[in-house]
């Protein structure tokens, strides 16, 4: 599931950087993509935290 | 949020479910971003930094115009408050405009920004440039900037070292801006060179500085946070508008180590003996039953206002009278680092 998430970001990211070579990109698209990337790392730091309370080893933060 | 809690639980029971990986550890290097960092001087063999010369501080100061009267309580408050602080507080009393720009900076004032780049242009004196550096440095570590803060920094290093006593926590929070990028590799080396060359600064930064060595390098062995901190850093580009080639390459590195690590714990999970079952036992039980720590406090549980909050909530013509500020008082490359900044905080969530 992370990974489908982080390959829907990238390929937004991909549309967007083509997007901005032919007409001019509003904020509020960057502001867009930028928040999906926000709720991936999102899930991917809570998902690093709770194996790390199992594990004692993959912690640290 | 819900979507977020179903999404995990599909992550959980899937590829990276079961008991057996609470007995391992994650082998490899992991992914870091590469894109758009910012550049860092290679870290100094040689300790850059001589040892506070207090009387040429004061000297400076005095042609600052600082009074008799401001020097002689500067050198009363070094043995209080250490030297970083009350040359901070002797700036601060010499100057009117400076000190209302950290003020604004420490009332989370949206303006501080402004105030300090101005207070920063038309300063000549490397003591006063060095004070101001550091204050609009801060402010953009504290409103999730480091690579604009290690920009700021940066100026610091190479213009104003051994002209005051900030040169300590500048060292300090130089290490803690490359460890928000994430550069850890940059950090820690950074965080051990300040502990080495700064043995007067106050126990408060350097047990700071003996914990994010030991967060950071627990941190380097874990790949999972390592590529959250990648994709933190990600985030930020984003938001600036970067989606180019090397952003998108750092995104394709996050997909490679996905896909890695799920391989990985695939792999575990078939060598691991029988089924994953969330109905055994926990791993980790706690030895003694008990509440959780901390105060079972009743009151108002309103969150502090943040410069964002400010920001929004400051009239439409204040706004603009800053923004104008900006565009018609400072020169090219503060207008640009300014114009991001505000623009950030309109956009940060509140």
């Amino acid at each position: 599931m992370l990974r489908f998430l982080q390959e829907r970001v990238n390929k937004k990211t991909k549309a967007t950087e083509v997007e901005a070579e032919t007409n001019p990109v509003a904020q509020s698209d960057y502001d867009k993509v930028s928040k999906k990337q926000a709720q991936v790392k999102e899930l991917m730091r809570r998902l690093a935290e709770k194996l790390g309370k199992e594990n004692g080893v993959e912690g640290g933060r | 949020m819900r979507l977020s809690s179903d999404l995990l639980g599909l992550v959980l029971i899937g590829a990276f479910a079961g008991s057996a990986f609470a007995q391992i550890q994650l082998p490899g290097e992991g992914v870091r971003p590469e894109g758009h960092l910012p550049a860092v001087p290679p870290v100094h063999v040689q300790n850059p930094f001589k040892p506070f010369d207090q009387p040429r501080f004061e000297k400076a100061c005095r042609e600052l115009g600082a009074t008799a009267l401001q020097v002689k309580t500067f050198a009363e408050e070094v043995e209080e408050v250490g030297a970083a602080r009350a040359a901070d507080d002797l700036i601060r009393k010499m100057s009117d405009k400076f000190d209302a720009a950290v003020t604004a900076a420490e009332d989370e004032d949206p303006r501080a920004a402004l105030l300090l780049a101005q207070v920063l242009v038309d300063a000549k004196s490397p003591v006063m440039q060095a004070h101001v550096r550091y204050h609009l440095a801060r402010l953009f570590l504290a409103s999730d900037d480091p690579e604009r803060a290690i920009d700021v920094l940066n100026e610091y290093i190479g213009q104003n070292i051994n002209y005051t006593s900030l040169d300590g926590e500048a060292a300090y929070f130089y290490a803690q801006s490359l460890a928000e990028v994430p550069m850890l590799d940059a950090a820690i080396p950074r965080f051990r060179a300040f502990l080495a060359w700064f043995p007067q600064a106050s126990e408060r930064l350097r047990s700071a500085a003996h914990q994010r060595i030991l967060e950071l390098e627990q941190q380097q062995e874990s790949r999972l946070h390592m590529l959250a901190d990648g994709m933190k850093k990600t985030t930020r580009d984003l938001r600036k508008k970067k989606t180019d080639k090397p952003v998108q390459l750092d995104q394709e590195g996050y997909l490679e180590e996905l896909d890695e690590l799920i391989e990985m714990f695939q792999e575990m999970e078939k060598q691991s003996s029988g089924p994953a079952s969330g109905l055994g036992p926990s791993n980790n039980p706690a030895a003694s039953s008990a509440l959780p720590g901390g105060e079972g406090k009743v009151g108002n549980l309103n969150k502090r206002p943040s410069l964002a909050d400010r920001w929004g909530a400051m009239r439409d013509s204040d706004r603009k009278k800053i923004m104008a500020d900006v565009q018609n008082t400072m020169p090219p490359q503060y207008q640009k680092m300014l114009e991001d900044y505000y623009k950030k905080l309109g956009k940060a969530k509140r």
